[in-house]
């Protein structure tokens, strides 16, 4: 592993955008340069994995090693290449969508397996790629191009559903504050185990008024503003039912004693193992002696 | 294949020596019968038999009906065989529902259960009168040895080993490793029930003695037994692969049952995933992070795979997929072997995709399509799916030990030097390969994506670079047409009879091949292990060279037949020979194929002359 | 003393050196936003915007390199104690600020919004301000702004008035892409 002084510049790479301009995630982009450079890991030794939707262009953005997979599959995808090689910094993102519908399966099992990943959810309650239909964390009520009458559905919470898997890490933060938000992931990406920061990044094309930065800069509100406690997992739960209603900023749960992660056990159950045989051994247990 | 050999007219004496002996035996879950099966196996392959045995169960979990068929022979096998030598049914109920797995013909011998309370000559077979039958007070000896009717099967090993000379030192072997652990009472509880077995075979000779002829001494002590998900399993951990995704299915698990048991020995991992998808996303994942990586499933998990097959045929990520077949469509049969999803296999992508598709036909074989299929992920960067099927995944049979040199074990091309200056991943080049790095390289960044891409990675929407890459990845593969060394042509060169057949089915076929030139019939086999890509050249050099031919093969559709004809100009005369149903074809209804096929081009040929 | 726009900074108790590397860091963050805008816009074909959010961008570093070139003058190599990460959208604009098909005149009002934040940024620093060096050369910054105020006004009465059907109702609909 090398650490080296590196800009936010460092990470940006030739790809322009394609988001709309006005887009919450340009401000994501600029906090994880900057988180970034404030790890210091060179771009090649980090892998960014993503699913499809609008924020999944992200990793192609950067100058780390991406890979930008199908949708809702991120998660299994990151794990395995930190299974193979756990000395990579692993990043995952994607959107509201992709990880709590079409792969909403996933984020539990990465939870309990507690890889050192971290996940970073771009969350602004619509399908913004497909043109505005309705999301996983859309508000009940809101009418979308599948929802013409309001939709019939109450949202997931995300923090809610992270908390409750048992994240070591859960955090929230918006681009309205860009500093703020790249502090918090780069403690994210700190935290040895699985950590989530849900992003509230405000779709401008199909968002809701109430949704854009403009409100987020007016209304959101700092956890330690509030005097949370973040090794208190029930205060953050309690704090967590707010979504959709408050915009909390910052930690809500870091796990004051991170367990060991599972490549650190892989790791374990490999030296435990002793001398590596030959591989020419792997049948012998098969033949059949006649002593 | 049976083979008498007629000893008694020279000698006087009522003897046959048989080379090769197929035992079917039925009983209730309760009664152990398998694992009867299981001791019999492992002792007849110590003592140097090719030997082979495959299971059938109902439908409980435990305690159903319960069979297997064990093949004992001098000369190679081929297939687990197909009517009787020796039938053993412990009751009646639970070996008739086997009806197809255990078929009893005019020269079986049948061993039953006394206490069943059946006359021998009211055995419930219709249309049979096997050459011999027994009614063997089977639970009464066991009693008798042990006090309790839990030695069943060890009074059935005795019988067998007294009647036909089964290795009956290695099953003695067998037991006190079995039993020994057991306690002392329980161990020669079993021993006695051995005895009185062979007591009871030596008081009660059959009409004409059939014992086994003995394997040659060099093989004493030297072969292996297992079945071939084991083997696969261990083929990809000699061939370097390090990370395994996974998921439970039937009948595929014992791939990564094995390889949780062995895999961090090597450095590697296995992961079970929460579902099918995330498991094949998993080795995807290893694969770009640069591992060998591998995921095995069946039909139904293979449905849903097949997306992110999809990422790794355009992302050009080595994989392996194993796809034991069992039947389908849906869960359909999963405890049973199929060959139905061939078109699954080649077709199931959307968009143009072409991914090498290799068939073991043995246990044996498995071991070397197994390490070909991880060198042609690695070589051409691509998935490579293996179709094995339930019958050789999970028959336990004799296997020669590996000669592990003779194989090659290859690894992906990694950029290096100036490649690594202004990397480009997807470079065009000639050969369609470019070179692959993995995050951690120094100077390899780029950007692997579902979304087309171009050269360097980056995502494009022009027609014209899709088109590019589509047919880049396409050319890298055109070269495995024409390896010549994944097919294998048996029988005389002039045979104006063909056949082409492909896993398990191919060693029924090259057993039906044996007993039609034994009726005097000329005929040729062609074993294909690459599937798909077809490779045109083979096949019409083939079916030019023979008059009429079949291919053969357990599928309702006939699966690979449909697939030759797609690419090549398959003759009138060669037909599909094709079914689905439980049981894999047997010897005997290919050879009548063949003997019908025979007739057919002499009246042909007469009518020709005739014209 | 805090300001909205700043973190872990005591603005009324800011050297000359502090505040100079504060202004040049202002006047990049505000080139860099500038800049990403008129991509943004090249990017989705607005290009009257892109022309001039490129042509801000140029003025941001303009102004950048003249207070850096001050810095330099003064001080020397010695050390920054103030970075970017101390300071968000103080003449920047607004992430949101920015939209596919806005008018030159939408533009304008954009930066125009930002010039009289960061002049409002410097009239509440002032207000606070002890030290009389940083209080010139905050002084002299806000009239800079009130200066930029003006000129962007001006071009603002020089632009073409909007148009009837704005150019974003007259574009298709966004498509679907993944």
């Amino acid at each position: 592993m090398t650490t080296v002084a590196l800009g936010p510049k460092d990470f940006k790479s030739e790809l322009k955008p394609i988001w709309c301009p006005g887009c919450g995630d340009f401000g994501v982009l600029q906090a994880l340069y900057r988180a970034l450079s404030g790890i210091g890991r060179a771009p090649h030794e980090i892998a960014f994995v993503s699913g499809i939707g609008c924020s999944s262009r992200i990793p192609g953005y950067t100058t780390a090693y991406g890979f930008n997979t199908v949708h809702g599959r991120a998660l299994p995808i990151a794990q395995g290449i930190k299974l193979a090689r756990p000395e990579l910094l692993v990043l995952v993102a994607g959107g509201d969508g992709d990880g709590f519908s079409i792969g909403g399966g996933h984020v539990a099992h990465a939870v309990r397996r507690n890889f050192d990943l971290t996940y970073l959810v771009m969350d602004n309650q619509i399908y913004g790629l497909t043109k505005g239909q309705l999301s996983p964390t859309s508000p009940h009520g809101l009418e979308t191009a599948t929802s013409p009458y309001g939709s019939l559905e109450d949202p997931v919470n995300p923090l809610a559903y992270v908390l409750s898997y048992g994240a070591g890490f859960v955090a929230q933060g918006t681009p309205a504050d860009m500093p703020g938000l790249a502090k918090i992931v780069e403690e994210a990406i700190r935290y040895p185990g699985f950590a989530f920061v849900n992003i509230q990044s405000p779709c401008v094309t199909y968002g809701q008024e109430v949704q854009q930065m403009k409100v987020h800069k007016a209304t959101m509100k700092t956890l330690a503003s509030v005097g949370h406690d973040q090794t208190d997992r029930i205060a953050a739960m309690r704090l967590a039912q707010d979504y959709g209603k408050a915009l909390y900023t910052g930690v809500f749960y870091r796990n004051p004693e991170p367990p060991p992660t599972f490549e650190a056990l892989v790791r374990e159950r490999q030296t435990a193992q002793g001398e590596r045989p030959a591989r020419e051994k792997i049948l012998d247990r098969y033949l059949q002696r006649a002593t | 294949m049976r083979a008498w050999i007629e000893i008694g007219k020279e000698t006087g004496a009522e003897e046959q020596m048989a080379e090769d002996l197929i035992i079917g035996m039925a009983g209730s879950g309760g009664d152990g019968i398998v694992s009867a099966g299981e001791a019999l196996v492992s002792a007849a392959a110590s003592e140097g038999f090719h030997a082979m045995m495959t299971k059938s169960f109902g439908s409980q979990i435990r305690g159903g009906e319960s069979s297997c068929r064990v093949r004992l022979s001098i000369r190679r096998l081929h297939n687990p065989g197909g009517v009787l030598d020796v039938a053993v049914a412990l009751n009646w109920e639970d070996f008739l529902r086997f009806g197809a797995e255990l078929p009893v013909g005019g020269d079986t011998v049948v061993i039953y259960e006394e206490a069943t309370g059946v006359a021998p000559h009211e055995i419930p077979l219709p249309g049979v009168l096997p050459r011999e039958v027994f009614a063997v007070p089977i639970d009464a000896l066991a009693k008798e040895a042990m006090g309790t009717d839990k030695a069943k099967t060890s009074v059935v090993l005795g019988l067998l080993a007294g009647w036909f000379d089964i290795a009956p030192a290695g099953i003695l072997r067998g037991m006190a490793k079995r039993w020994g652990k057991k306690g002392p009472e329980v161990l020669s509880g079993n021993e006695k029930a051995f005895a009185l077995g062979q007591r009871y075979a030596a008081e009660h000779p059959l009409a004409v003695a059939r014992k086994l002829s003995r394997p040659p001494d060099e093989r004493v002590g030297k072969q292996l037994l297992l079945d071939g998900n084991d083997m696969c399993a261990a083929a990809a951990i000699f061939a370097g692969c390090e990370v395994f995704g996974g998921y439970p299915i039937t009948p595929s698990t014992e791939v990564m049952q094995f390889l949780t048991r062995e895999i961090w020995k090597y450095g590697g991992a296995v992961l079970q995933a929460e579902d099918e998808i995330a498991s094949i996303g998993v080795a995807v994942g290893a694969s770009y992070a640069g591992k060998k990586a591998m995921t095995a499933t069946s039909g139904p998990g293979m449905s849903l795979k097949t997306e992110i097959l999809g990422l790794a045929s355009l992302a050009e990520l080595p994989l392996v997929l194993l796809n034991v077949q069992r039947g389908g469509p849906s869960t359909g049969s999963p405890t049973k072997p199929e060959q139905s999803d061939l078109f699954q296999a080649a077709f199931s992508a959307h968009g143009d995709v072409l991914r090498p598709i290799l068939a073991p036909t043995t246990v044996a074989d498995t071991f070397r399509v197994t390490v070909e299929a991880f060198n042609l992920a690695e070589h051409y960067q691509t998935p490579v799916i293996i179709l094995s099927d339930q019958e050789i995944a999970q028959r336990k049979e004799t296997v020669e030990p590996i000669e592990f040199s003779r194989f090659d074990v290859l690894s992906r091309r990694e950029p290096a030097g100036a490649e690594l200056e202004h990397y480009r991943r997807f470079l065009l080049t000639e050969s369609g390969i470019s070179p692959i790095s993995h995050p951690g390289m120094v100077g390899g960044n780029y950007l692997a994506a579902g979304i087309e891409h171009n050269e360097h990675g980056d995502p494009t929407v022009s027609g014209k670079m899709h088109a590019l890459m589509n047919e880049k990845r396409f050319r890298k593969l055109a070269p495995l047409e024409r390896r010549h060394d994944l097919f294998e042509i048996v029988g005389p060169a002039d045979a104006p009879l063909g056949l082409v057949s492909w896993g398990s089915n191919a060693g029924v076929c090259r057993e039906a091949m044996e007993l039609a030139r034994a009726r005097g019939l000329q005929v040729k086999l062609l074993v294909p292990t690459l599937i798909y890509p077809v490779a045109r050249e083979v096949y019409e050099g083939f079916f030019a060279s023979v008059e009429a031919g079949l291919v053969v093969e357990q599928s309702h559709q006939g699966q690979l037949y449909r697939i030759l004809r797609m690419y090549v100009d398959v003759p009138r005369g060669v037909t599909s020979l094709a079914r689905s149903g439980a049981n894999p074809f047997q010897p005997a209804e290919v050879a009548a194929k063949l003997a019908e096929l025979a007739l057919g081009l002499q009246v042909r040929h007469g009518r020709q002359a005739q014209e | 003393m805090m300001t909205a726009n700043t973190s872990g900074l005591d603005v009324s108790a800011l050297t000359l050196r502090d505040a100079l590397d504060l202004a040049v860091l202002i006047e990049e963050e505000a080139r860099d936003r500038y800049l990403e805008f008129a991509e943004q816009m090249e990017m989705h074909r607005t290009p009257e915007a892109a022309r001039f959010f490129r042509f801000m961008s140029e003025n941001e570093e303009k102004h950048r390199v003249e207070l850096a070139e001050r810095r330099e003058k003064h001080f020397g190599d010695a050390p920054v104690n103030v970075t970017r990460a101390m300071l968000f959208d103080v003449e920047a604009p607004e992430y949101d600020e920015a939209r596919a098909f806005m008018t030159v005149r939408e533009a304008l009002e954009s930066a125009l919004r930002s010039e009289e934040k960061a002049a409002s940024f410097f009239a509440s620093a002032l207000a606070g301000l002890r030290d009389p060096d940083v209080r010139g050369l905050f002084g002299e910054l806000h009239a800079e702004e009130i200066e930029h105020q003006r000129l962007v006004r001006a071009q603002l009465a020089k632009a073409p008035a909007e148009p009837l059907v704005h150019p974003s109702e007259i574009a298709d609909e966004p498509h679907a892409i993944d």
